[in-house]
């Protein structure tokens, strides 16, 4: 438990926890101090001056909150008219060489100097001599531009990349009204996770390439979704959009705050694996080479896996837990081997000691505390022996060649479930018995257990014009007992009783279950 | 009135910065009653003496060594400012290029006395002369064993070495200094932590003026009796008082503490040059507010007058200006001088200097109004305390002073306002 510490803001006492500055220490009961320079990751640097607060009895008798930890009886003012001054003249400062461009910035909606205008400033500009000229449109590399003219140097851009990716690209130059961020002659922004500058920069001064000028942040729609790029489950805001007569798209994914897992930022990778969730997607069911109703498509499949003498299912160590036990009890339901072979997922050396893992599989360590098979020769034995092979959605190319996988399946009737073409290589696109398009995971919700172990819920926003199947419909229809998302819940409750305490996925906390002291047992 | 040569005393001997020269005139003779002494006797002799810091806070230097923490097993380090930058002030340069060994006798003592054995002069970028006589004397001192393994045979470490600046005035804000000294982009830190406790590569570190170094070896001859014999009670010894402007002869004066003022620049400056009438003295260096005539015909030459004058003494750069000069023109010069000296790390200095020079510039130009004086006077008050250091304040109490003591110089440039004219709305707040 954390030490609780008593103080008192404007007079009314309030508690708070021990250890931390002002501003966190406030923010976590719910009072705001506002501030730019400060980030909770990156520590504190005092050059913004927005977070003056003032000290009864104090000596200095006004202080930086970001520099200033909560103390036992502590006076804070934050409402005197002297520190609203202070709030006031920051801000008018801040304002007076801004462009002031809200209307063609991608960060108006979501920007500090916007706010904070509205709350601590709001009057008319007394700016009347000619503002200072900076560059604008720079191209830092990785994807991040920059407005010079937006940019109120606070200097979070140049202490990420000096303490976290201690890559060091960006650096303050010049003094005074003159000073403004620079990369290094020639050498510009390279690094796996620079994109995170642009969620840092607190204004518009460094924006997203790939993101700019596509929407504006007020029609985005938000889903808290868990990253599916690799083994570190990433807490992650998928950020989309559905306009008129189009398709739900997704713009962006931002990292979502969540200490235990990836603290405030992602990799530039996952970021932009929201593509291949709008781009590429299958779309259609077929049977035998030709289009054809989803129903079809499973009662003949069903029919076929009664009469097999062996099926087997392949399951995606990307599936949800749900996903994975749905699979699982239809195959215990009709005497099929589950596999969950993806060798191919790993990505030897690839991984970093911050966040990106090797293993690109989102719910590996789901697939082991389910007890699903994944070696290769188990996977190897049983496709000789199976005469149905349904893919729940493992990309197979990934492991195999498509050479390899031809072989294995020559006389074997294939339905490949799949989010997108090329599982099973092209070699099998035309040999496939069935093949259904499936929703992906910016679509379906359920729970993925990361690298560590940590059990995380998502919330799938997206929905797409076309209705695809998720893939428990698919097992339901194919007979399995986890006839819905409720049932499939109920069944992994059972299997993983960690998670027994928990009616429904949603009732996961935000900061996910460990589960590595009992059930993932690492 | 007579110079006091005391800091100054070899100034006037030939070769005075040769080891041969300034050891036969009385250098160095200190050591051995220095290496007798404990280290704590010797911080109270600083202490008795009453020896402030020279750089412009004035700031009791044995107090300042006494914030050190005992008992940390970090090196002390000695860091010896030498990046005399302020407008007005010019004195260090003397001691620099005059007497060197003066300087590093001074950094032995202090060295001494705070336990440190590395002292980093941090020398202003501009003073190539004075960092090369350094430099050769710091050769000399070395070759004669004064600096090195053994100072002066006795069994302690002292190495001094010269950082030189790259012409930022702000580097001589002592925490920017010492960024600067590590190799970082001279900014400011916030304090706390002081440097005394997390300095230098953050280890305890004191940081002192020149000037203040250089009183040492006689303090610590003499004893702090004889010290306190100079100047008076809250500002002792002398100090070294650079005069420029328009006086008859500029120049650097040795001269104890408590002086008038006016008496000062009659009588050893020569008063003002040309017959002409006196219009305001600067009597610190830039950063400190102008006295009027009859400001300064009251004030005396020492910390406590000048407080009760609403200014500072500052560095001792007194600058003389006559009748001719323009009030609204030599604010203008302050604030670009502290605009372009401006570290561009904290918001209201930053934005608020260039802002303030520019409405300046618009008032010199005819084409300001009222509102924009009444506006510049009120970013003094926007800006002032609010920064990580106290380079804006170096800007806004010089020109705050300046406005509110010359406002009818500045009126008078400003346009006429037009019959039909309509007040400024007020500025709106919810």
């Amino acid at each position: 438990m954390t030490e609780m510490i008593k103080l008192f803001v404007n007079g009314e006492e309030v508690e708070v926890e021990s250890g931390k500055n002002l501003i966190d220490a406030l923010e976590k009961v719910g009072i705001e101090i506002p501030h730019f320079c400060y980030h909770p990751a990156l520590g504190a640097d005092g050059n913004c001056r927005m977070c003056l607060v003032g000290i009864e009895e104090g000596r200095p008798p006004v202080v930086p909150a970001c520099k200033t930890p909560a103390k036992e009886g502590m006076k804070v003012l934050l409402d005197a008219d002297h520190i609203k001054k202070i709030q006031h003249d920051v801000m008018e400062l801040e304002f007076i060489n801004h462009p002031t461009d809200c209307p063609i910035c991608d960060q108006a909606g979501e920007c500090k100097l916007q706010d904070y205008y509205m709350k601590y400033e709001g009057t008319e500009s007394r700016m009347r001599v000619p503002q200072v000229k900076k560059r604008k449109v720079q191209d830092f590399g990785g994807g991040v531009i920059h407005d010079q003219e937006r940019c109120v140097a606070c200097g979070r851009c140049v202490r990420f990349l000096r303490q976290i990716t201690k890559t060091g690209e960006l650096g303050l130059v010049n003094r005074g009204d003159d000073c403004r961020v620079e990369f290094f002659p020639g050498r510009p922004i390279n690094n796996r996770y620079g994109l995170n500058v642009v969620d840092l920069c607190p204004v518009g001064a460094l924006t997203s390439a790939d993101f700019r000028f596509k929407q504006r942040a007020w029609f985005l729609k938000r889903a808290e979704s868990i990253c599916h790029g690799c083994s570190k489950g990433c807490n992650i805001m998928v950020d989309h959009n559905k306009e008129k007569y189009e398709d739900d798209i997704i713009y962006r994914i931002r990292p979502r705050h969540n200490e235990q897992v990836n603290g405030w930022f992602m990799c530039d990778a996952g970021r932009m694996t929201y593509k291949s969730e709008n781009d590429n997607r299958l779309e259609e069911c077929t049977l035998a080479g030709t289009v054809r109703p989803l129903t079809d498509i499973l009662a003949d499949a069903q029919s076929r896996i009664e009469k097999a003498s062996k099926a087997l299912f392949l399951v995606s160590p990307s599936a949800s837990l749900e996903q994975l036990v749905a699979v699982q009890a239809l195959a215990e339901k009709t005497g099929a081997a589950v596999s969950a072979f993806s060798d191919g997922y790993i990505v030897k050396d690839d991984g970093d000691d911050f966040l990106i893992k090797d293993d690109k599989a989102a719910n590996r360590t789901g697939v082991d505390l389910l007890s699903i098979a994944k070696s290769r020769t188990h996977f190897d034995n049983m496709a000789k022996e199976a005469d149905v092979f349904i893919n729940f959605d493992n990309d197979l190319s990934r492991s195999l060649s498509e050479e390899q996988i031809g072989k294995l399946f020559k006389d074997t009737w294939v339905l490949n479930a799949a989010t997108h073409p090329g599982h099973l290589g092209t070699a099998m696109a035309g040999k496939a018995g069935a093949s259904v398009a499936l929703r992906s995971w910016s679509e379906y919700h359920g729970v993925v257990v990361n690298c560590d172990g940590i059990a995380q819920k998502f919330v799938g926003g997206v929905m797409k014009n076309i209705e695809r199947p998720d893939i428990v419909e698919i097992a339901a229809g194919l007979g399995s007992p986890a006839t819905g998302a409720a049932a499939a819940w109920a069944l992994v409750q059972k299997k993983i009783p960690a998670l027994a305490e928990f009616g429904s996925f949603l009732e996961l906390p935000a900061e996910g279950v460990n589960l590595t002291d009992n059930e993932a047992g690492k | 009135m007579q110079e006091a040569k005391i800091l100054s005393a070899k100034f006037a001997i030939k070769n005075s910065n040769k080891l041969t020269v300034a050891k036969k005139n009385g250098a160095y003779q200190t050591l051995d009653k220095l290496f007798s002494s404990k280290q704590g006797e010797v911080i109270e002799v600083v202490k008795n003496s009453g020896l402030r810091g020279r750089g412009g806070a004035g700031f009791p230097t044995g107090m300042k060594w006494s914030f050190l923490p005992k008992g940390l097993d970090k090196p002390v380090y000695l860091a010896v400012n030498a990046d005399e930058s302020e407008p007005g002030t010019f004195k260090d340069r003397y001691i620099l290029a005059l007497d060197p060994h003066l300087l590093i006798e001074g950094i032995i003592i202090a060295c001494y006395a705070i336990n440190s054995h590395d002292a980093y002069i941090y020398i202003r970028g501009e003073y190539t002369t004075q960092r090369i006589v350094l430099q050769e004397a710091i050769d000399e001192a070395y070759k004669a064993g004064l600096l090195g393994k053994k100072v002066g045979k006795q069994n302690y470490r002292i190495d001094i070495t010269i950082h030189r600046g790259g012409g930022a005035y702000i580097c001589g804000e002592e925490t920017a200094l010492l960024e600067s000294i590590e190799g970082k982009k001279g900014q400011p830190r916030s304090k706390p932590p002081f440097p005394a406790v997390e300095g230098l590569y953050a280890c305890p570190t004191i940081i002192n003026n020149v000037q203040s170094i250089a009183s040492l070896p006689w303090i610590i001859q003499n004893g702090a009796m004889a010290y306190k014999r100079y100047g008076i009670e809250s500002a002792t010894g002398t100090h070294l008082f650079g005069i420029s402007g328009h006086v008859e002869k500029p120049g650097v004066y040795e001269l104890p503490f408590g002086l008038p003022l006016l008496d000062v620049i009659n009588e050893m400056a020569g008063g003002v040059w040309k017959g002409r009438k006196l219009k305001g003295v600067i009597p610190g260096g830039s950063s400190c507010p102008i006295l009027t005539p009859e400001e300064a015909a009251t004030a005396t030459l020492d910390y406590a007058s000048m407080a009760e004058h609403k200014t500072m003494f500052g560095s001792g750069g007194i600058v003389v200006l006559d009748e001719t000069v323009s009030m609204p023109e030599l604010t203008l010069n302050l604030i670009q001088f502290y605009h372009h000296e401006s570290c561009g790390q904290c918001t209201p200095c930053r934005e608020g200097l260039g802002w303030m020079e520019k409405i300046l510039k618009k008032i010199l130009g005819g084409d300001a109004e009222t509102k924009d004086l009444n506006l510049v006077r009120e970013l003094c008050d926007n800006i002032e305390g609010k920064t990580v250091c106290v380079l804006a304040a170096a800007c806004t109490m010089p020109v705050r002073a300046l406005l509110d003591k010359y406002r009818d110089e500045f009126e008078a440039l400003l346009k006429p306002e037009p019959a039909s004219a309509t007040t400024e709305a007020p500025a709106e707040q919810e």
